[in-house]
């Protein structure tokens, strides 16, 4: 395959999972990651594209107290992110923000807005309202699911309600519909769990064992991408559930992370454990794809896989589309390194 | 002469004239005839002027002219003088004779009347006396005529009184028509006086002519008689005003029902056909059914040649009959063939069929029985093929899951070997079954096959096409990787084996390599028609895209097969790591459980693979490298730790990441995620592979204390030496099981490795347990 040569590479200085897009900063194409060392001086990079597209450059550099296992970036404002973190034998989950002037200085510290301090298990992620400027949060953990609002300015966050989803189901992380902002998926051992989080109540499920990550798509409704370890990605019609859309293969080892393109919908990016990023062409649609021009059909038929970027060390954990220049996405591997890419010349002819 | 004859000519010309005008009634007519062509010289015109005609003569002539003129004129007088004498003495002769005669007839009627009068009373008297006669002979006459009309009504009678004897004369001798003509003969007496006079008689001889139309009935109904006799029968009977018609419906409705005997019913079918093949050695028992059908059909053909005779005007509802009875036979076949029927049963069944057709056809052509069969056997012969295929089909699904039910009672054993050859033998087997059938079928040679020859070819390779596609999508179905559409979802990937995937790989490839180029070549040799008009969108069998497709199936269930395998130890490895705290975890005393099962699921494996796939070309020299390499690895790795521990531990260097990159970089990127291939050795290395991977990803996802980390570096330690033994990329092995050490050191809180004294005992502890755990098992078994 191609490799990944074309790609801007940084290196971070540890190990790392999470990379998070800069949604909130329309000037640039900024990405957000942090490291997961259990030892050492975590850090938060907030990575700038230089305008050209041609370099990839450390814009902050913020010490952060633990080691990272998620990070998200505040849709509406580009100094505020989340991090769920561990010490080591507990884990916690906060709401940071960049300090004003930050720029050259290394190493600045963060200012925590709110710790999201409801939780006792382990903690697999917030997110963010994806509607743009609500100040809702979601946080989970593995048995609970709690709803924040958060107020920047007083630096707090309140619970504004709380549900167990039962011993059961270990939940391992999850995704808000941007289509209905009421509505969240999250993964469980043994399916994905729509919750209301009017009511709180676990509304619909699809029965799927071992689902790692789920994506919605942003550009249709009702799409659903999910990544599990036994068969790799699956396309969900959210209004028949009982079968997927489409299935794509996967990853050699597992599939760990799925992301749809903000822009472009048939575009799908997956990260594994077999160090490799792979984009997805996935045309097929319940009802709407029918009338496709047989060509483009063809090429789907033929393989979906659009090509494998391959040119990493380690496990790629971390994935993020760039919700300003679509075409760009940041992958992070385990070993610290950070690949900006660009998929222009797999981008569908319009 | 003839100058004389024109002057004899004038001359009467003008003796004519003369007496013309001499008898014309009217003289102004001649006179003005005559004064329009006269001229003064004509001396023959009344208005003659002879002063005038003299002064002309006398002007215009000289004296000589005048003078012969007088002379002429003289000459002429004199001689018109002689013809006027003569003349008046004819006429005097004749009016002389006539008064003679007059005076001759006077005398002779004189006394005549008398002799009328005589002749006029003689025949008189002749009318009377003829008058007389008549008179006298008319009685006589009319009494003989008046006996002569008396004598033939007494005929009649007599003929009437007769008529039941004659009938029953007739009838003993069977001079049925004789009988039908005297009986119709006297019908109109016997209609106006049959209440009156002649009671008795027509009684009798309705009562015969009853027994008439009663032997006529039979007679008609009987098969035995000759058809000359029975369509005379039919005319006679017509005759006497009998409902023919109705006659007519019962017979063909007995036809009708005689269709039922006729049926080949699907039960009585393979009958039919066993006996013609027992036929050779038991001649006693003469392949009855068979015979039977063809004599009853043959009866029915005849019974309908009769029939269309007698009735000529039947013939629509014979059609219909004889194109039902067709479209029985082959319902019945299609029946038939719904169950397993071998190409040879199949061509009998349809041989008789065919015969029957053809019986059908020479009495009534014009219902295009043949054309109708024709149309019905190509569906049929379609079907067969079909249905032959699908068979063929379930065949080997039955092979493959016939043993996957004994399973789980018998000892694994060699189990998937013997599914594996039997299934082999079932494609095997059942292709060269179908291709000899097939080529029955088309060395048959009764008529529609000849036709149809072409087509059959087609259906084949078609048939072929097909046949191993839908088998392609059930090997996936079978394995689960593909749920059919009514399956429901999830029931069918926890039930399926995974030997069963494996061995459905290794059929593919099978499938590829020997059957496919097999039926190629059986399909070029004796199948090759039929491609250019049956099928114009290219040929049917393309056995091109079927090696691809099988191909990538193989390697698709390949991939299945150790994804499913691995599934399981990813399961097994998530229990072991989501379950305890790792943080918190105590020393380690022994060897962990799970690698117990670890490689219990490699063992099996192992076991699943070396009853399937073939060893691999290059076996790995086993002994004698790896125990060289091993040394080497294991000890750089030991080194690599202690070096870390001592560094992480004594300045808690931030360049640890750095060290295990460094070290990464000089050891030789391992590739991990290689290519399946069909060996045994390739099968079980990825296996292996995956399952570490995984190991390592868990162990990532944790946070170890001390004692966390020791228990996994014992547990790795422990699992080197069995994984080196079973597998075929030994440096992979180690990078891998290194790697998760250095995972595990990674995610650890406090490193500090066992000693290895401790870990040589630990190991051998545990392995000497297993060996006494293994011989409990084997004394067990061999007692029990």
């Amino acid at each position: 395959m191609q490799g990944g040569s074309s790609g801007i590479g940084y290196g971070l200085k540890y190990q790392a999972r999470c990379i998070s897009d800069v949604k909130a900063d329309r000037d640039h194409t900024s990405f957000l990651t942090g490291t997961l060392s259990l030892k050492e001086e975590n850090e938060v990079h907030l990575l700038r594209l230089s305008s050209g597209g041609s370099e990839l450059l450390c814009e902050g550099l913020f010490s952060h107290p633990n080691e990272i296992w998620d990070l998200a970036s505040c849709p509406f404002d580009q100094r505020i992110f989340s991090t769920v973190f561990s010490t080591g034998d507990s884990f916690g989950a906060a709401i940071w923000q960049i300090p004003e002037p930050y720029g050259q200085s290394n190493s600045s510290t963060l200012e925590c807005v709110a710790s999201l301090d409801a939780h006792v298990g382990k903690i697999n992620c917030v997110l963010w309202c994806p509607s743009g400027n609500s100040d809702k949060l979601v946080s989970m953990d593995e048995q609970n699911l709690v709803l924040w609002s958060l107020d920047s300015s007083k630096k707090s966050a309140e619970v504004l309600s709380k549900e167990s989803a039962g011993m059961r189901h270990s939940l391992s992380g999850g995704a808000w519909n941007p289509h209905d902002v009421n509505s969240v998926a999250a993964t469980s051992e043994s399916s994905i769990q729509f919750w209301d989080l009017r009511t709180m109540k676990k509304v619909n499920s699809i029965e799927r064992a071992h689902v790692r990550n789920v994506d919605y798509n942003l550009k249709r409704e009702h799409i659903l991408v999910s990544a599990d370890d036994e068969s790799g990605i699956h396309l969900w019609d959210l209004r028949k559930t009982n079968v997927p859309v489409q299935e794509l293969p996967g990853h050699t080892h597992w599939t760990w992370a799925v992301r749809c393109n903000p822009e472009y919908e048939e575009l799908i990016l997956s990260v594994g454990t077999d160090s490799a990023v792979n984009l997805w062409f996935a045309s097929a649609s319940s009802e709407n794809k029918t009338s496709g021009s047989p060509v483009e059909a063809s090429r789907q038929r033929v393989n979906p896989l659009l090509n494998s970027y391959t040119d990493y060390e380690d496990s790629v954990y971390g994935l993020a589309w760039s919700s300003r220049e679509p075409w760009i996405f940041a992958s992070l591997s385990y070993d610290g390194r950070v690949v900006i890419e660009s998929v222009k010349p797999f981008l569908p002819r319009r | 002469m003839a100058a004389e004859a024109a002057p004899m000519d004038e001359k009467a010309k003008r003796m004519r004239d003369l007496l013309s005008s001499f008898y014309a009634p009217d003289p102004s007519i001649t006179t003005s005839n005559s004064s329009i062509n006269a001229s003064f010289d004509n001396i023959n015109s009344t208005s003659f002027d002879a002063d005038q005609y003299m002064d002309l003569m006398i002007k215009k002539s000289n004296l000589e002219v005048l003078l012969q003129r007088h002379v002429q004129m003289a000459a002429e007088i004199k001689n018109l003088d002689t013809d006027l004498q003569m003349l008046v003495y004819e006429n005097y002769n004749k009016f002389i004779s006539a008064t003679d005669t007059i005076k001759r007839m006077k005398s002779n009627i004189f006394g005549m009347e008398g002799n009328m009068d005589q002749l006029l009373q003689k025949i008189m008297s002749v009318q009377s006396r003829s008058d007389g006669v008549n008179t006298s002979l008319f009685e006589k006459r009319e009494h003989i005529e008046k006996l002569h009309r008396t004598r033939n009504l007494l005929r009649k009678v007599q003929f009437i009184y007769d008529l039941p004897a004659r009938l029953q004369k007739c009838i003993k001798s069977e001079a049925y028509g004789d009988a039908v003509r005297f009986y119709t003969g006297a019908m109109p007496i016997l209609k106006v006086y049959g209440d009156t006079s002649f009671q008795d008689c027509r009684r009798a001889s309705e009562e015969a002519i009853e027994i008439i139309i009663k032997n006529l009935q039979t007679k008609l109904f009987s098969d035995s008689e000759s058809i000359q006799a029975r369509a005379e029968a039919a005319v006679l009977l017509k005759q006497l005003d009998v409902p023919v018609d109705s006659l007519k419906a019962k017979l063909l409705e007995k036809l009708e029902q005689s269709l039922d005997g006729l049926q080949i019913k699907p039960e009585e079918a393979s009958k039919l056909v066993e006996h013609d093949d027992s036929s050779n050695d038991t001649e006693s028992n003469d392949q009855h059914p068979a015979k039977i059908h063809e004599d009853a059909v043959r009866g029915f053909s005849e019974a309908m040649r009769a029939y269309r005779e007698i009735f000529p005007d039947s013939e629509e509802r014979l059609f219909k009959l004889a194109r039902a009875l067709t479209a029985m036979h082959f319902e019945n076949m299609e029946l038939y063939i719904r169950k397993r029927v071998s190409a040879a049963d199949f061509l009998g069944i349809f041989r008789i069929i065919w015969e029957d057709v053809v019986l059908m056809d020479e009495v009534l052509p014009e219902a295009a029985l043949s054309d109708l069969s024709a149309e019905a056997a190509q569906v049929t012969l379609k079907q067969f093929v079909a249905r032959t295929f699908s068979h063929l089909q379930q065949d080997i699904s039955d092979t493959l899951l016939k043993f996957d039910i004994n399973q789980k009672e018998a000892v694994e054993g060699e189990v998937l070997k013997v599914i594996l050859e039997a299934s082999q033998k079932a494609v095997l087997q059942g292709t060269t079954n179908i291709f000899q059938d097939f080529r029955q079928l088309l060395d048959e040679n009764a008529g529609i096959f000849i036709k149809m020859r072409d087509l059959i070819s087609g259906w084949i390779q078609k048939g072929f096409q097909d046949f191993f596609r839908s088998l392609e999508a059930q090997f996936l179905v079978l394995s689960g990787k593909t749920s059919s559409s009514n399956d429901i979802e999830g029931k069918s990937s926890d039930k399926i084996h995974a030997g069963l995937i494996l061995v459905l790989a290794q059929l593919s490839v099978f499938i590829e390599q020997k059957v496919i180029p097999r039926v190629t070549e059986e399909i070029a040799a004796s199948f090759s028609g039929g491609n250019s008009q049956a099928f114009e969108n290219g040929p049917a069998f393309i056995p091109g895209e079927l090696c691809r497709v099988f191909h990538a199936a193989s390697e698709k269930l390949l991939q299945h097969y150790i994804d499913t395998r691995t599934q399981k130890v990813s399961v097994l490895l998530r229990k072991r790591f989501k379950t305890p705290n790792w943080v918190k975890h105590k020393e380690p005393r022994e060897v962990h459980m799970y690698v117990d099962m670890f490689l219990h699921e490699l063992e099996e494996v192992g076991k699943e693979v070396k009853q399937v796939l073939p060893q691999g070309t290059f076996r790995k020299h086993k002994r004698t490298d790896s125990n060289g390499s091993n040394t080497t690895t294991s000890s750089r790795s030991n080194t690599l730790h202690s070096d870390k521990m001592t560094r992480s531990n004594s300045q808690r260097a931030r360049s640890q990441l750095f060290e295990t990159h460094l070290a990464k970089l000089f050891k030789q990127k391992v590739e991990i995620f290689t290519k399946v291939e069909f060996t045994q050795e390739s099968v079980v290395t990825t296996t292996v592979k995956l399952c570490l991977k995984s190991l390592q990803e868990y162990v990532r996802l944790q946070t170890f204390n001390r004692s966390g980390f020791q228990q996994i570096q014992l547990d790795i330690q422990f699992l080197k030496a069995p994984l080196k033994e079973t597998v075929e990329d030994e440096a992979a092995i180690d990078f891998l099981l290194d790697e998760v050490i250095v995972a595990a050191s990674e995610r650890c809180l406090d490193v500090i490795p066992l000693e290895p004294p401790i870990l040589d005992k630990l190991i051998q502890a545990k392995l000497a347990k297993s060996k006494e755990h293994n011989n409990n098992n084997n004394n067990n078994t061999v007692s029990s």
